[in-house]
């Protein structure tokens, strides 16, 4: 065989037994709408940490963290970081997002706004928000997917076509498993990625002479490299801190996250799954050192190209097969999480905007019959937009963060301020997104805070302003509401 | 009512050693096995956050 059948042979085989294990994972299973969208709310604490990890640790973790490592230095720390204050956060926010699930049967992100604010317009922005936010996060992962095949394949064909095949394999596999699907398939993608980056994050240092050499090097060849630059300047202290920020804030708040929520078996599950996931976060540093290793093996790739540099090493260091094992992980870290993006995309449409907007396909079998025709209908979706787009992974990852952070004030007002409306909510939801906008469209600079925090503060004082002067909603209401939160 | 606050603000110290206090600590020196103090702090965090967050669980669970 040649060396580019060798390993793309690999990574076919091991999607193909990911695959599996989620179909037998979801086997026998009822198809109803809470078992499709929440896994039934049935998930223990082993199961959960599997598919958080499973929907966290994407091909932007296996490539854009080394990439970022390689073409930027210590901003690539910022990924070390937020992982650790959204579980802090998730901790005591997740099992109250679990409790009020499960008290008034939410299935979907936008449910719990329509419910708390009791707006079905409500839930109809939020589901608009959470779409535009979660195309962009499957996009990332196809273009992850596209550099993976090309250096397995060894340039020697255009993997489009590949990704294309990929992605709509994956689509079927959503249609006929599930969130328990997805989970059980993070069985073998989070063994997977683990042993691939433990080995890369060693061995390819060893080649320098250890992580100390490593990092002395990259301080050699880049003087200041490895600390951050002062102030506001690109990529600077300030640009960190903002990124840790939102991306800490933003965490649990994406649609797939929320489902991820509804879908413990207890509030407990969920505060002893938050405990253990940031001892994940450390196989990230084993990717910065192979990141930086990258870079002084193989110095001199600009920009998106930076992005491949930690599989280019590989394949020039080691033997095919280690490729295809490096590349069936990546390939993997790729598509788990499109699987929970895809299921969270469909489920909200169909609940919250087909079902509750215009009352269609209301009970349950006519209800996963819908999900499950939009699971394909986004992937299509996804694949034409990214026939069309193509970015630096970091950059798309958090435009997206900043649009899904925009629903921190509706959740945090939601458990702690009777006074907050929907009117109050929708207005700064609106607000934060015009100002993201404006900050993108027309270049603003907000004196170099970061564009998603400055759109949250517009947000949530919009929002207490506006709920302010508009009628408050029944205080039985959110009583119950909160005692639900209390789990 | 101390027992109501110790959990929150258990979780809020290594959230804000690994966000606010970034600025703080971004130095080379002192250096540990070649790494930079920035790296030092921020890999020393992540290693006790698992820590603060069961020391909440517990407490939340006597309250």
């Amino acid at each position: 065989m040649t060396p580019a059948a060798t390993a793309l042979s690999i990574v076919a085989v091991t999607v193909v037994c990911a695959i599996g294990l989620g179909i037998f994972g979801a086997r026998g299973r009822h198809k109803t709408p809470l078992e499709f969208m929440v896994g039934g709310r049935s998930f223990g604490a082993l199961l959960l940490w599997l598919l958080m990890a499973g929907e966290i640790y994407t091909s932007f973790t296996f490539l854009g963290a080394a990439g970022y490592a390689y073409g930027l230095g210590a901003p690539a720390f910022y990924i070390l970081c937020y992982g650790p204050v959204a579980y802090a956060i998730g901790f005591f926010l997740t099992p109250k997002i679990r409790g009020v699930g499960a008290k008034y049967g939410m299935l979907t992100g936008p449910d719990f706004f329509r419910v708390r604010y009791q707006s079905v317009a409500l839930g109809a922005l939020a589901t608009f928000v959470g779409f535009v936010s979660l195309v962009p996060y499957v996009t990332l992962q196809l273009t992850g997917l596209q550099i993976l095949l090309s250096i397995a394949g060894f340039g020697a064909f255009d993997p489009r076509g590949a990704v294309a095949i990929a992605l709509l394999t994956i689509a079927a596999f959503v249609f006929a498993t599930g969130l328990r699907g997805a989970a059980w398939a993070s069985i073998l993608k989070d063994a997977l990625v683990v042993i691939a980056v433990v080995f890369a994050g060693i061995t390819l240092p060893q080649r320098i002479g250890g992580w100390s050499a490593t990092l002395r090097a990259v301080e050699h060849v880049h003087p200041g490299w490895l600390t951050l630059a002062p102030g506001m300047a690109a990529h600077g202290v300030e640009w960190f801190v903002g990124a840790v920020v939102v991306s800490g804030l933003g965490f649990f708040m994406w649609p797939q996250s929320m489902a991820a929520s509804y879908s413990a078996k207890s509030g407990d599950a969920l505060r002893r799954n938050a405990i253990w996931l940031p001892i994940y976060s450390i196989m990230i540093l084993f990717v910065l050192f192979a990141g930086f290793a990258a870079l002084i093996a193989m110095p001199g790739l600009k920009g998106a190209s930076a992005d491949q540099a930690f599989m280019l090493v590989v394949r020039q260091l080691y033997p095919p097969w280690v490729l295809g094992v490096m590349a069936a992980a990546g390939a993997l870290a790729a598509l788990v999480p499109v699987t929970a993006q895809l299921l969270a995309a469909a489920s909200i449409v169909a609940k919250n905007i087909v079902g509750d907007v215009f009352g269609a396909c209301a009970d349950d079998r006519s209800r996963t019959a819908l999900t499950q025709a939009l699971v394909v209908a986004v992937a299509l979706f996804s694949l034409v937009l990214w026939f069309l787009l193509n970015t630096y992974l970091v950059n798309l990852l958090l435009y997206a963060y900043n649009g899904v952070v925009q629903f921190l004030p509706g959740v945090l007002f939601g458990f702690g301020w009777r006074r907050a409306s929907a009117w109050g909510i929708g207005a700064g939801i609106v607000a934060g997104l015009a100002m993201l906008v404006a900050t993108g469209a027309f270049g603003m600079n907000v004196y170099g805070i970061n564009p998603g925090l400055a759109a949250l503060a517009v947000n949530a004082l919009v929002a207490a302003f506006v709920s302010l002067v508009t009628a408050a909603p029944a205080a039985t209401h959110f009583e119950e509401f909160r005692t639900a939160g209390r789990d | 009512m101390i027992r109501h606050w110790a959990p929150p603000a258990l979780a809020a110290i290594p959230s804000i050693a690994l966000s606010l206090a970034i600025p703080l600590v971004n130095r080379s020196e002192p250096s540990l096995f070649g790494a930079p103090f920035l790296l030092v702090w921020i890999v020393a965090w992540i290693l006790v956050v698992p820590l603060f967050l069961y020391a909440a669980y517990r407490l939340q669970q006597r309250a």
